[in-house]
């Protein structure tokens, strides 16, 4: 039973050592959770092996490390605590000489006043940003932002701040700023070219409606062919406007629900006068509905016309036609002009381009009118193509879904 | 006999001004002209126009702001207003402006009376309707 005894009771101690080191275990484990272990240090043979511990806060160390924007963190005393190298390479010292140093040391003395301030604020409010300058490569100047953040650390408190270079955001700026400028030039010159255009317009207009009145046909017709030529000059600010308003991203297109047949009539009898007698029109789409912009359809018709009327011979056939099948509306230009070679079919929806051949520089033109009909019919969730054969003429085409308001936003 | 309908063209450009009233006068409107639409503000009730032609930019006048100042106001926020301008944003400043349509420059002047024919009668039948819930 001694024996027995004593087996006891050496159970017990052994219960005992064994719940200290349960303790300690949980506490290591608990350490490790707070973030408080970076490494272990395990006695073994007479030598010390050292492990570190591959958690998700090393993860967060090697990011600060190897990202663009300089980290730093100062302690209550000002002195840099941390630092990472794009901070090092900033301020142009060495990261070794970095750490230990007084932050405001670091900085130019021009910009000392405004960063203690910053500093100051950021103990008073818990954070705060602003921007400095400090010398850059060549001579230059690096706009800095600072963010500062206060860091409760190891039962103390710490500022981080974050310096960000806003070079390359300032050039994207100024570039964005110099494009605003080109853009509203654009839209200026073209406000201020549209404005005496519509005087002469209004001016031809009541012109023609006084001679229509007092039965001067001829007098009525000649002016409903200025007032065609102006209808030209307008398209062609226009497209220089919708072109730039393209590279740009940002053609404005204005959704509505509106009948096609109606618009398409308008379109004809508009281009017709420039082209009498030579358009043809099969319409079966009457009361098809669709949801788009109407004025910029309008101008993809009056420019596949206007193309088929240019590029064919003067009294020759247009034929204008337009259908809607399951949900699809497609209008269809065919002309009896000079075609397109079949490795030029595609290019011809390019900025700029003109068909080349023999007779080119007869047809006038920015060679920007099918760049933008296909922006806009494509914004329109639809297709546009050409079907041609040299010498025999060409069949301009494009096909929109035919759709109810509420399946497009506004935005589209 | 019907009066005929007074429309207020606002525009700084005085040709525009007499081709539009031209247009509009052939066709029996009675038109009041104005290179300030600010005008329009100082109207006594009985002097207030049927419909509103404007242009956006007129010098030293907004009609962006003019329309927005107009259909808060209790008289004149059942006018239709129509923006007449070469601005190419047209369309989406009418809509923000809570305008009730809009005339591109250059215009054709069959779209012009047209769309004064659409809107006069719109706004008078959402007259007659007011009338009748109101009797």
């Amino acid at each position: 039973m001694i024996k027995g005894d004593k087996s006891y009771n050496d159970l017990l101690t052994r219960i005992n050592e064994l719940e200290t080191k349960l303790d300690e275990s949980n506490e290591i484990i608990e350490s490790i959770r707070r973030g408080e272990v970076d490494a272990f240090i395990v006695q073994n043979n007479g030598t010390n092996e050292i492990y570190t511990l591959r958690s998700a806060d090393k993860a967060f160390r090697l990011f600060i490390e190897k990202m663009n924007q300089g980290a730093v963190t100062i302690g209550d005393n000002g002195i840099v605590l941390y630092a990472n190298t794009s901070f090092a390479k900033m301020v142009d010292v060495p990261l070794e000489r970095v750490i230990g140093q007084v932050f405001l040391g670091l900085i130019p003395e021009a910009q000392r006043q405004p960063v203690s301030q910053l500093i100051a604020a950021a103990w008073r409010d818990k954070e705060s940003r602003g921007e400095i300058t400090i010398p850059g490569k060549e001579g230059g100047e690096l706009p800095v932002a600072l963010y500062l953040n206060q860091l409760e650390i190891d039962g103390g408190v710490a500022l981080g701040i974050i310096a960000s270079d806003m070079s390359l955001q300032k050039e994207a700026q100024e570039q964005k700023r110099e494009m605003e400028k080109k853009d509203e030039f654009i839209t200026i010159a073209s406000h201020e070219l549209k404005t005496p255009v519509t005087s002469i317009k209004g001016y031809i207009q009541v012109l023609q409606f006084n001679f229509q009145q007092q039965g001067n046909t001829h007098a009525a017709e000649l002016l409903g062919k200025v007032d065609a030529q102006i209808n030209k000059l307008t398209a062609l600010i226009s497209e220089l406007l919708d072109a730039r308003r393209i590279e740009n991203g940002q053609l404005p297109l204005h959704f509505d629900r509106f009948d096609f047949s109606a618009l398409l009539h308008e379109i004809v009898e508009e281009t017709g006068r420039l082209l009498p007698q030579r358009l043809v029109v099969e319409d079966t789409t009457e009361g098809v509905q669709l949801f788009g912009d109407r004025n910029k359809l309008g101008q993809v018709i009056t420019n596949i016309i206007d193309n088929a009327g240019k590029y064919s011979p003067p009294s020759s056939k247009i034929i204008v036609q337009a259908k809607a099948e399951q949900n699809i509306l497609a209008l269809y230009v065919k002309d009896q002009g000079i075609g397109i070679p079949r490795d030029q079919q595609q290019k011809i929806f390019e900025r700029f381009f003109r068909v080349k051949g023999k007779k080119e520089n007869t047809y006038a033109g920015l060679g920007l009118g099918l760049y933008i009909s296909a922006e806009i019919i494509f914004r329109h969730q639809g297709r546009i193509g050409v079907e041609s054969e040299e010498g025999k003429g060409s069949t301009f085409y494009f096909q929109l879904p035919v759709i109810r308001g509420e399946n497009l936003s506004a935005s589209a | 006999m019907h009066e005929p309908k007074k429309i207020f063209v606002a525009d700084d450009d005085q040709d525009i001004l007499n081709i539009i009233e031209m247009m509009l006068r052939s066709r029996g409107y009675e038109v009041v002209m104005s290179s300030n639409a600010e005008e329009l503000f100082a109207c006594k009730a009985e002097d207030l126009p049927e419909l509103i032609l404007m242009d956006i930019w007129m010098a030293g006048v907004d009609g962006r702001e003019i329309c927005g100042r107009l259909k808060k106001n209790k008289l004149t926020s059942a006018i239709p207003v129509l923006f007449v301008s070469a601005n190419s944003q047209i369309a989406a400043i009418t809509e923000d402006c809570r305008a009730d349509g809009f005339i591109a420059k250059p215009f054709e002047m069959k779209l012009l009376l047209q769309k004064v024919q659409e809107h006069l009668h719109a706004s008078m039948q959402a007259q007659t309707c007011d009338q009748i819930s109101q009797d």
